[in-house]
């Protein structure tokens, strides 16, 4: 039995897993993005950025490693760490 | 108690704050009270917390409490009956100097048994630039005058003396005066009909009914939080003044029926006006709670019960007289909203029962330009331009955010008519429209933004001045939500028309590129709109849901034939492939399938 973690997180059999193919991403209670793949983007180069965007705030895009889902996403400047959002059982 | 009598007077108290409200906005004369709705009435009980929480900025409703406590310890055994109390000081209960509050008691039979506050922002308050937001403030002292407390009627009679020197302290008295008296006009309003409430059903009843609505509010909000996930989630704003970066971290903790709110992380206070005191936080964090989580349960001191707010003193979130605040209310308390937004809705769509009310970050960064100067007819005007309060709607599970449709803070919010401004001021509007590319891409979009240029028309000085407090412009603060990008910056640009015998001047320029002129991005201090130069301001858009290759290509196509996103966002971030104007749809397929796979080949995150 499955449970909710966000629109795109499932928590099944003590893991965190991909809600669209179920893939297995990290265990339950834990950080599960250093399991996810990873693209950043620099916001500076999104459609519609304005004329004065920091050049080097970006968007962090959290993928699914197996079907390419993009799960989460975070602005960051280089060297902050990644937002933490822990459901508990 | 009897449930029909209890709702009738839960009924009647909302129609009392709702009455104040439109009494408010109809003696004001000022734009940003009556067109922005940038105002706030509440009720509380006779110890101060909070009874009824009303319309307009919702960071106001604890405030404003923390203001009727002050005025309980302050004037203890001096509160008489028809009495009426002003404080706008920071470092006590408001949130900046510019938005006055005023508080009267409410006595029945001679005894104090209720509180009615309210709240505008003043025109002028005196600090160092005009209109409230003081970017060139170095401390309190330099933000207008702040008092901790003081009454201003006394037994019914206006204090001639303590009017008078309010008056002394601030630029254009007779627009503050308007201010003052349409607030002493609501709070008559509200006192009146609280009377006749508790006249009609006596006061053991009314007290037992208020008594009620406290704990019904304080029992439902701990039920819904019970049916919400346990768990902690975490958000992360920034704000950057003339190269310096402040960021407010926030983890929200859900334990049981209680929520906590923890600021540990955020920046040192800074020393330019953006920080705030810890009564704006927790107006702050309360300003997306009450519409998001308790949209169904009456605003009240039981409401505020569940929750626990730690904000670290020192902080952005929680800075120390004499630090400079005037810029809060659209700098570090924005954030707070933002960041209390952004968990909030993270929370909710961690839960099965409740993830439909979840939401990106609508607007979050106000633009806050206050415009002064001598207008067409010669006199003094100072004021704010009210599109800072149109917003953007943060995407929902189940639609786009609404385009330039306001803001979670604030319920009521909405801009004045273009016509109304250019009235008030010696300014042509050139344009003001949604703005392409401004809603955070999603399976569900985040509201667009909007843009405007304005130039100076009909100005006896050759134009006027105004200020700009603009963060925002370097970071998006609108966050998205569940693989949903953020929504736009903010954008203020002077473009400095070229010299008069070189140009050939496009007088109703219909985008930023057309307008003639050098543009500089700008956005901290006092500016001149002189001559033929122009000011171009965009506003965010919210943010978006879900992953942007889910949406629905034919939303994908109409959002571009509306003007709503550009080819590239169409192409480069929705993976929709157009052939003329027509949607193709194996392309489409194609792009997002390969678009999908590139993102596998990025590797696991470090």
């Amino acid at each position: 039995m499955s449970r909710r973690l966000s629109e795109t997180l499932i928590a099944d059999a003590g893991h965190i897993c991909c809600a669209t193919c179920s893939h297995r991403l990290a265990p339950a209670n834990g950080g599960w993005k250093r399991s996810a793949a990873l693209s950043t983007v620099a916001v500076a180069a999104l459609p519609g950025a304005g004329t004065n965007v920091h050049p080097e705030v970006v968007l962090r895009r959290f993928c699914c490693p197996k079907c390419g889902h993009l799960l989460d996403t975070e602005t960051a400047l280089p060297g902050d760490p990644f937002l933490e959002d822990i459901v508990r059982a | 108690m009897d449930p029909v009598t209890f709702s009738i007077i839960r009924h009647r108290l909302f129609r009392v704050v709702e009455e104040a409200v439109i009494t408010l906005k109809h003696v004001s004369g000022s734009a940003i009270t009556n067109e922005g709705h940038d105002l706030m009435v509440s009720l509380y009980q006779a110890d101060g917390s909070l009874l009824m929480g009303g319309v307009g900025f919702l960071h106001h409703l604890t405030s404003a409490a923390e203001a009727c406590k002050a005025i309980v310890r302050k004037f203890e055994g001096r509160i008489n009956e028809g009495d009426l109390f002003l404080l706008n000081d920071p470092y006590t209960a408001a949130l900046h100097t510019s938005d006055i509050y005023l508080v009267s008691p409410i006595h029945h039979d001679g005894k104090l048994v209720a509180w009615s506050a309210c709240f505008v922002h003043v025109s002028d308050i005196g600090a160092m630039n005009p209109g409230g937001f003081a970017p060139d403030a170095q401390d309190i002292f330099t933000e207008g005058f702040s008092s901790p407390g003081i009454k201003l009627v006394e037994r019914g009679e206006l204090r001639q003396d303590v009017w008078d020197t309010i008056l002394n302290m601030v630029r254009g008295p007779e627009m503050v005066a308007l201010d003052l008296r349409s607030m002493i006009a609501c709070n008559n309003v509200a006192r009146v009909r609280m009377l006749a409430l508790i006249d009609k059903y006596g006061m053991q009843t009314f007290d037992q009914a208020c008594k009620a609505l406290i704990d019904q509010s304080e029992t439902r909000l701990r039920e819904r939080l019970g049916e919400l996930p346990d768990g902690r989630w975490q958000s992360r704003q920034y704000l950057e003044v003339k190269g310096e970066i402040y960021k407010v971290l926030l983890t929200m903790t859900k334990s049981g029926d209680t929520l906590t709110f923890d600021f540990t992380g955020s920046s040192p206070q800074s020393k330019y006006s953006v920080n705030c005191s810890k009564w704006a936080s927790l107006g702050g964090l309360f300003a997306p709670l009450f519409p998001l989580l308790c949209y169904d349960i009456v605003w009240n001191e039981g409401v505020i019960k569940p929750i626990t707010m730690i904000a670290p003193e020192g902080t952005i979130v929680n800075c120390t007289r004499p630090a400079p605040v005037s810029v809060a209310t659209v700098g570090a308390i924005q954030s707070v909203n933002n960041a209390a937004c952004s968990t909030i809705g993270k929370m909710l769509a961690a839960s099965e029962k409740y993830a439909e009310e979840a939401t990106a970050v609508w607007h979050a960064n106000h633009f806050a330009i206050f415009m002064f100067g001598n207008n067409q007819r010669g006199r003094l005007a100072i004021g704010i331009l009210t599109e800072t309060f149109a917003g953007a709607g943060g995407a929902r599970r189940f639609a786009d955010g609404v385009d330039i449709g306001g803001e979670i803070p604030n319920p009521i919010s909405r801009m004045a008519n273009v016509e109304t401004i250019e009235a008030q001021f010696p300014i042509r509007y050139l344009f003001r429209r949604r703005l392409t590319d401004s809603g955070g891409p999603g399976k569900y979009r985040g509201g667009t933004g909007g843009e405007m240029a304005i130039v100076a028309h009909d100005a006896p000085d050759g134009g006027i001045h105004y200020v700009v407090s603009g963060k925002g412009t370097r970071f998006p603060q609108s966050e998205g939500l569940c693989g949903g990008y953020p929504g736009g910056v903010n954008d203020y640009v002077w473009v400095h028309a070229p010299p008069k015998e070189m140009h050939n001047v496009d007088r109703f320029a219909q985008n930023l590129e057309t307008i003639p002129g050098d543009p500089e991005p700008i956005s901290w201090g006092v500016f001149p709109l002189m001559g033929d130069d122009a000011l171009y301001v965009r506003w965010n858009g919210g943010g978006g849901i879900g992953d942007p290759l889910d949406r629905a290509a034919d939303k994908v196509a109409a959002d571009l034939e509306a003007g709503l996103i550009s080819d590239q966002a169409a192409r480069g971030t929705y993976g929709v492939i157009r052939q003329g104007d027509v949607l193709d749809r194996p392309a489409t397929q194609a792009q997002r399938a390969a678009m999908r796979q590139a993102r596998l080949a990025t590797g696991a995150a470090k």
